[in-house]
């Protein structure tokens, strides 16, 4: 049994007005705080062939692996299980509800989020935007906008989402090479070199025009492949550099 | 062209780390349902629901940079949310320990006969209402293993209780669970 190191007091079962305690022998009195009631009995230890309910939910959650024969030869175990089943059945489904109780987002709401986060910008290093040999003016542009730059020319590529950027190599010291790392999901049905290649014009293209980085390189890593209606998940680490 | 609300959570959470404030709210709008659904199971209360996880996406922004995976940026923000509501809690009542099993002032849940809750929701607003009677700890320990899939260390580290305490408090919160939706059957 799993020790019981908490401080709560027993509250008893059924109190919520639910029916727990309907099948009950009137006599029995509300069974321990710890008891589990199926189907009206109590299910004592040995009744699970000495497993506590933890052990049965987490076999549950391993795909009852590896086999346990006290486990699966156990019909008092067997009954835990599928109300463990059930009830990982229904959680789910109330963690549904409760996520599409709330879908209709406050406009409001979310405009206080974005109003806060939009005054922490995230500037980064400064890039110089004159030549090194000037030494009467001082013009940088921040590595923060380079990067809304490198995101613009990416966004321009059709097929083609571009994630996380960096610059490798010291930007803030005018002519030293730089190294351009994107992250990029491509869409389903893409050619994923030609879009990388596409992409990689693209950028040298736009920082060129807008900057004095001395850029050499413009590495595309294709993380996902994506289908055309994503399900929003980013799992499927399908990575190929290009 | 797709749009970029289209895009992948790594993507999003990528550019957003870069400061693309669009992307993240793109990545706001997604999970602010889920998000705001577990913050009020959380506290058992809608009216602080606004402001935690507001609170909590402003953080996640702050942090976000920090974030090695940015394609774990889901659960990561899951876990901001559950910290930010258990430090509402907390301050509910600052001189408790968190969890001790005084009722906190919190509204009874609502209490239906089986026959008087809507046919549709009548298995899930059981559950519900069974959650809502457990002791806050086990409440705590129950929704953050079944719901937001922490495993036992981690509710451990993030409520400060030996894990043999965690693993008490969640064995008598399923037992009750369990039992009491038996009849739900």
């Amino acid at each position: 049994m799993t020790p019981i190191d908490d401080q709560t007091p027993p509250d008893g079962l059924g109190a919520a007005g639910l029916p727990g305690g309907a099948g009950l022998p009137a006599d029995a009195g509300l069974p321990a705080d710890d008891a589990l009631v199926l189907g009206g009995l109590e299910l004592t230890s040995s009744d699970l062939n000495g497993h506590s309910i933890d052990e049965l939910a987490d076999y549950y959650d391993a795909g009852l692996t590896p086999p346990d024969v006290s486990i699966d030869d156990s019909a008092g175990c067997q009954i835990a299980l599928a109300a463990i089943a059930r009830l990982r059945a229904l959680t789910a489904q109330l963690a549904a509800d409760d996520e599409a109780s709330q879908s209709g987002v406050d406009e409001g709401w979310v405009s206080g989020i974005l109003n806060q986060i939009s005054l922490q910008a995230r500037a980064g290093r400064d890039i110089p935007l004159i030549e090194a040999d000037s030494t009467t003016s001082h013009l940088v542009i921040t590595e923060g906008a380079v990067r809304a730059i490198v995101r613009a020319a990416g966004d321009r590529v059709p097929g083609l989402f571009i994630g996380r950027c960096r610059f490798v190599g010291d930007v803030t010291v005018a002519g030293e090479p730089v190294v351009v790392e994107v992250d990029a999901s491509v869409l389903w049905g893409q050619s994923i070199r030609q879009t990388a290649e596409a992409v990689r014009q693209a950028i040298m293209t736009d920082l060129a025009r807008h900057t004095r980085l001395n850029v050499v390189a413009v590495d595309v890593t294709v993380h996902d492949v994506q289908s055309a209606a994503p399900d929003a998940r980013a799992d499927g680490e399908g990575s190929a550099d290009v | 062209m797709a749009p970029i609300s289209d895009a992948d959570d790594r993507t999003l959470a990528g550019r957003a780390a870069d400061g693309d404030v669009r992307a993240f709210e793109i990545l706001v709008r997604r999970y602010a349902g889920l998000m705001r659904g577990y913050a009020g199971r959380m506290l058992q209360s809608t009216d602080e629901v606004d402001d935690v996880v507001q609170a909590a996406f402003i953080t996640a922004w702050q942090q976000l940079p920090n974030l090695a995976d940015p394609s774990v940026v889901k659960s990561w923000m899951m876990r901001i949310v559950n910290r930010k509501a258990l430090d509402r809690i907390r301050a509910r009542h600052p001189h408790d320990e968190l969890g001790s099993p005084a009722s906190r002032g919190l509204p009874a849940p609502v209490q239906h006969s089986p026959e008087a809750v809507a046919e549709h929701h009548a298995v899930r607003s059981a559950l519900s209402q069974v959650l809502a009677g457990l002791p806050e700890q086990q409440r705590q320990c129950w929704l953050m293993k079944e719901v937001a899939g922490y495993s036992y260390d981690d509710i451990a580290d993030e409520l400060g209780l030996p894990v043999s305490t965690v693993r008490g408090l969640l064995s008598r919160a399923r037992k009750r669970v369990i039992s009491e939706m038996e009849a739900w059957r």
